[in-house]
């Protein structure tokens, strides 16, 4: 024995590291990103591999030529932006605006605060509504390459889209329905239209079972978000379901679930204790069919995202965990 | 099964010596035996170089109402009273004794009967802890005596004796409760006459079958002798660090908290360590003082024949007991006296064991050396795993800012330096080192406000 | 359309004065009336905010200042006699001039001198390892190396030298505000008078263990042998605990103690030249550095004064 180390107690550490959390959600959104691959073939998966890249580069520049400091792409959180910012995107969306969105994800909403840990926004979600508000046509250009699967993919636009469109027209939801064939088995293998990641709401879910099977995320946030957006739209559609969606159809279609589950559930930019996290998840349902049903986009997710994530200093504020004898 | 309702963690158990029986040391030629093995303050030393000393002699005297008698572990001649380094590195008066073969000072039976006879004296009981040096061994070392005896307008109602033995590796409590079952049942009897208390729980964890499975039945065989081993029972806890912590298993057993800055006898509770319990017996029945103790050797780098539980005598260097086990193996780069979680450790391993050293664990380089601190990335898990419900991840923001009244405020103070937050911490963010600074600056301040007021 | 820009503008005018009135009304009734001489004394403050003068920050100083309109127990050691005098003059006040002060380092611990004994793992921090053991060498009371002090100084004028791993004060930058003393959990770093051109003569140690103790854990360390207390021809050493001790006050810089001293444990910065044995007549030494000042390019002595603590140490 040569050396001999000395430190303040404790002298073990906990299997994890930043690193490994991040490599475990990366490993989560896998089967959604397979699907879509399957989906939507080589598109999608050159879209894939540029919004990758092009968020690890752009923070890699950052941190080396700005910062000066050592790099921080080996903590793997600039590859978790990159893949959900691809899940965030249509298929068929040029590949410059992935690129538009690596820089404005990473390099503005990450990176002026500081780097991980640091941002209030999410930079995936962030990124989705600079890029839904730049470049609206290419956002919400739902027609879809075919893919690997060789299921002819004609849709031109989402179910929320359809219905909004329908009803702005004047028409019921019955009558909207019965023009297109809507199944809730579709949207829950495969959900055509959307964002690349929206299609299959069972690869998803398996992503959230992995997650919480590994400790990575506790599932209060996501439980709270998927059962205000249920209870919520079901009081208005028991009100009238001529005018508003099911609860079921609510939950199913759009970003609901891909953002509960990898987007607001983010630790960065989500409160800290389970009672604010309950908090923080109420809130974004509410927000979400609010403006499904009375705004003037027909997806409220990634919006209802953005907002919730600016009151999470107050709820971390407010909302501590209960200390012990106090 | 009960436990602990806030935080907590899962370290791996790594009970790798809990299959060895205990072993006696051989005595060596000199030991040094500390003034400071208790809190509180040091005791004065009362032999002089050139003094002859008998095994079980006391040759420090107590300093305060907060300290404790020190007994001659050994026979022999006193060599010298003089600052030595301790485990830390730092200097404190030790008195070094040359050894000879054991004499024992008079009036202590060194037999192995059991006397299972409790005393009905309360304050026969009392003397004989005090005047034997009992201290607490589940880490802190406090005085026992002084633990039971509360103050007239507290009241007493249940005594918890911890043989949780949350930390991974330690195994000597485990032991004891094998081999030294119903001693340490008197001891928990003798306790709970003391306190007046009817109910004393023996809290073990539930990694531990055997030792559960052989205390209750002490405890069974016991009650048939006499009534005053009614109202003992063994609780099983679920295993959760920190579950011996002393807050946190008032809690399991209780379901009771104790209040900030408050100590466990708010609550009604008094909780002691088995390791106490048997010195407690000793010292009570049979007149001993706590001159020994069991220790672990272990560690994972540690071939499997030695790993050890020793029977060692305060004073023993550190240095001796590591080369009787064979030395300190290659690997380890990190020596701890304690369990990884909480114990210390050693810059110095020529320093003397004490009445609470519980372990000699060695740890390599990958399994300890922290890694390079990352950004916090908010994800909580140090405030999940904390037990007392605190907000590490701010504390330590805080602290590093020098943010006294909002630490104050985010109660510091209520800290037990468990580790948890830092063990469990994904960004190796150094978060006990930096809380456990403030939460002494924080105190000080606190006790500096309330001192003029008295 | 023009009924709307007429509504607009005569609604804006109306609520600007609505808000005016308003505004004015509070302003009056939570005025606070205050000395404007704390204005104008703050103005010639350096304005650091430090804490070095043992206040919050310059306003509180200045506010102490003209409260107390005395400046007996108010100095400010940033901007020093200049700051003070003009102080004085702004408040109409006498002011006693203070010579200069300068952090100094008294741990001699380089590498070289005191060997590591362990490596310290955890937290950076010189507080955090006080408070944990020893620290990585066998002395208890050297320098710890973690720069808390360095952290500490708001003028950034103390760095770690990697080399020796001690901190380098920079006594152009150090303004003697003294928050590295208060930083340091060792007692290491002192105020001492700057002296003329610069001149110190300090013991670089505070071990209080006994010789042979101190010796063992650092080459460098003061074994309190008392050599340096006899050499001194004006009773500016005292060797107390087993460490020497010079009085600044006292000290006229003959470095009689440094020759003297076993161990170079007495440090001697901004000399031009090295100290000798003591010559027969005391006043030897002294013109002996004088000349040598001359002779010495002042491009050296500049060189002494960035680095001076380096040099002492070689």
């Amino acid at each position: 024995m040569n050396r001999i180390l000395v430190s303040p107690s404790p002298h073990i550490h906990a299997k994890t590291s930043t690193s490994v959390l991040m490599r475990d959600v990366v490993i989560a959104l896998l089967p959604s990103v397979i699907v879509s691959v399957l989906y939507y073939g080589w598109a999608a998966l050159a879209l894939l591999a540029v919004s990758v890249v092009s968020c690890i580069l752009v923070e890699y520049l950052i941190t080396r030529f700005m910062f000066k400091a050592p790099g921080t792409i080996g903590d793997w959180s600039s590859s978790v932006t990159g893949v959900l910012l691809f899940l965030n995107l249509p298929p068929s969306c040029p590949w410059w605006v992935a690129i538009i969105g690596a820089i404005f994800a990473i390099g503005v909403v990450k990176m002026t605060f500081g780097g991980l840990g640091q941002n209030l926004f999410n930079p995936a979600i962030a990124a989705r509504v600079f890029l839904l508000v730049s470049f609206p046509t290419f956002m919400t250009d739902w027609a879809a390459p075919s893919g690997f699967l060789g299921v002819d993919a004609v849709s031109g636009a989402t179910p929320l889209g359809i219905v909004k469109e329908g009803l702005a027209q004047g028409l019921t939801l019955p009558e909207i329905y019965a023009q297109h064939d809507f199944s809730y088995l579709q949207t829950l293998f495969i959900n055509i239209g959307g964002s690349a990641g929206e299609i299959s709401a069972i690869a998803i879910l398996a992503g959230f079972i992995y997650l919480l099977a590994r400790k990575v995320i506790r599932p209060y946030i996501t439980l709270s978000i998927l059962a205000t957006v249920f209870v919520f739209s079901g009081i208005f559609w028991l009100v009238n379901p001529d005018q508003y969606t099911d609860p079921l159809f609510n939950l199913l279609t759009g970003g609901v679930l891909l953002g509960a589950v990898f987007m607001a559930t983010d630790y960065v930019t989500s409160p800290m204790s389970d009672k604010g996290g309950i908090i923080f998840g109420v809130g974004i349902g509410l927000l979400t069919i609010l403006i499904r049903y009375f705004g003037s986009y027909p997806e409220g997710m990634s919006f209802a995202i953005l907002i919730m994530n600016s009151v999470v200093p107050l709820i971390n504020k407010f909302c501590k965990q209960k200390k012990y004898g106090r | 099964m009960k436990t602990f309702s806030i935080g907590g963690v899962h370290p791996d158990d790594k009970k790798i010596s809990a299959g060895s029986k205990i072993e006696v040391l051989p005595i060596p030629k000199t030991v040094y035996i500390s003034m400071a093995q208790h809190l509180g303050g040091p005791a004065k030393a009362i032999v002089a170089p050139g003094d002859k000393v008998k095994t079980g002699q006391v040759i420090g005297e107590p300093t305060g109402f907060i300290s404790a008698y020190v007994h001659s572990s050994v026979t022999g001649t006193v060599k010298s009273v003089g600052l030595r380094k301790d485990l830390a590195g730092i200097q404190v008066i030790h008195v070094e004794i040359e050894t000879e073969p054991d004499e024992w000072a008079e009036g202590i039976d060194t037999s192995d009967t059991l006397v299972t006879e409790i005393p009905q004296d309360r304050q026969f009981i009392i003397d004989r802890i005090k005047n034997n040096g009992v201290v607490g061994l589940g880490g802190a070392t406090f005085p026992t005596h002084v633990k039971l005896c509360p103050p007239p307008d507290k009241k007493a109602e249940c005594l918890i004796l911890n043989g949780a033995e949350c930390e991974p590796y330690l195994t000597s409590d485990y032991r004891i409760m094998l081999e030294k079952t119903r001693q340490i049942v008197i001891g928990a009897a003798l306790m709970k006459k003391v306190l007046g208390v009817p109910k004393a729980v023996i809290g073990i964890e539930e990694n531990k079958p055997e030792a559960i499975k052989a205390m209750s039945a002490a405890v069974a065989e016991l009650q048939k002798v006499s009534q005053d081993y009614s109202g003992i029972e063994v609780q099983t806890l679920k295993k959760k660090y920190p579950q011996g912590g002393e807050k946190q298993l008032i809690d399991a057993v209780m379901h009771r908290q104790v209040k900030s800055m408050g100590l466990p006898i708010d609550v009604g509770a008094v909780v002691q360590n088995v390791a106490t319990s048997l010195a407690v017996y000793d010292a009570v029945q049979k007149n001993m003082p706590l001159i020994s103790n069991t220790l672990t050797v272990t560690g994972d780098c540690l071939p499997a024949d030695r790993q050890k539980n020793y029977l060692f005598r305060i004073g023993y260097p550190l240095s001796y007991i590591a080369e009787c086990n064979g030395g300190v193996p290659a690997e380890a780069v990190k020596i701890i006296s304690g369990g990884p979680m909480m114990g210390k450790a050693v810059s110095n391993l020529d320093a003397a064991t004490l009445k609470g050293s519980s372990s000699i664990l060695y740890m390599t380089q990958e399994q300890t050396a922290r890694k390079p601190e990352s950004n916090c990335i908010r994800c909580g898990k140090c405030a999940e795993a904390c037990p007392m419900g605190l907000e590490p991840f701010l504390l330590n923001k805080l602290a590093r800012n020098g943010m006294m009244e909002d630490l104050e405020a985010n109660a510091v103070q209520d800290c037990i330096e468990c580790g948890c937050c830092l063990y469990s911490c994904p960004a190796n963010i150094p978060l006990l080192d930096v809380i456990r600074v403030a939460k002494g600056e924080v105190i000080r301040a606190m006790r500096a406000r309330t001192a003029p007021k008295k | 359309m023009t009924t709307t820009i007429i509504w607009t503008i005569a609604i804006i005018t109306v609520l600007g004065v609505v808000l005016a009135v308003v505004l004015y009304l509070v302003a009056k009734k939570f005025r606070v009336e205050e000395d404007p001489r704390i204005d104008e004394v703050e103005k010639v403050m350096p304005g650091a905010n430090c804490g070095g003068c043992g206040f919050a920050g310059c306003r509180a100083f200045a506010q102490s200042c003209v409260e107390a309109m005395n400046l007996d127990n108010n100095f400010c050691p940033v901007g020093g006699n200049d700051v003070m005098k003009k102080v004085a003059a702004v408040l109409g006040l006498e002011v006693k001039e203070k010579a200069p002060m300068v952090a100094v380092v008294r741990c001699n611990g380089t590498c070289a001198n005191r060997p590591r004994t362990n490596e310290y793992d955890g937290y950076q921090s010189c507080k955090v390892k006080a408070a944990l053991y020893s620290g990585d060498t066998g002395c208890f009371y050297g320098c710890l190396g973690c720069g808390d002090c360095v952290a500490a100084c708001q003028f950034g004028a103390i760095s770690m030298d990697p080399e020796t791993g001690l901190p380098v004060v920079d006594e152009e930058k150090c303004t003697a505000c003294g928050a590295c003393v208060k930083a340091c959990p060792k007692r290491i770093i002192e105020l001492r008078n700057k002296g003329p051109k610069n001149r110190r003569v300090f013991v670089s140690c505070v071990n209080m263990e006994k010789g042979a103790v101190a010796r063992k854990s650092c080459k460098a360390a003061c074994i309190g042998c008392g050599k340096c207390e006899k050499a001194c021809p004006f009773g500016a050493i005292k060797v107390e605990h087993n460490v020497a001790y010079i009085d600044f006050e006292k000290c006229r810089l003959c470095r009689k103690c440094v020759v003297e001293c076993p161990t170079g444990a007495i440090h001697d910065v901004n000399f031009p030249a090295p100290a000798v044995k003591p010559a027969p007549k005391p006043a030897a030494p002294a013109q002996a550095a004088a000349a040598a000042v001359k002779s010495v390019a002042p491009v050296k002595e500049t060189e002494h004064k960035v680095e001076p603590e380096k040099k002492s140490e070689e």
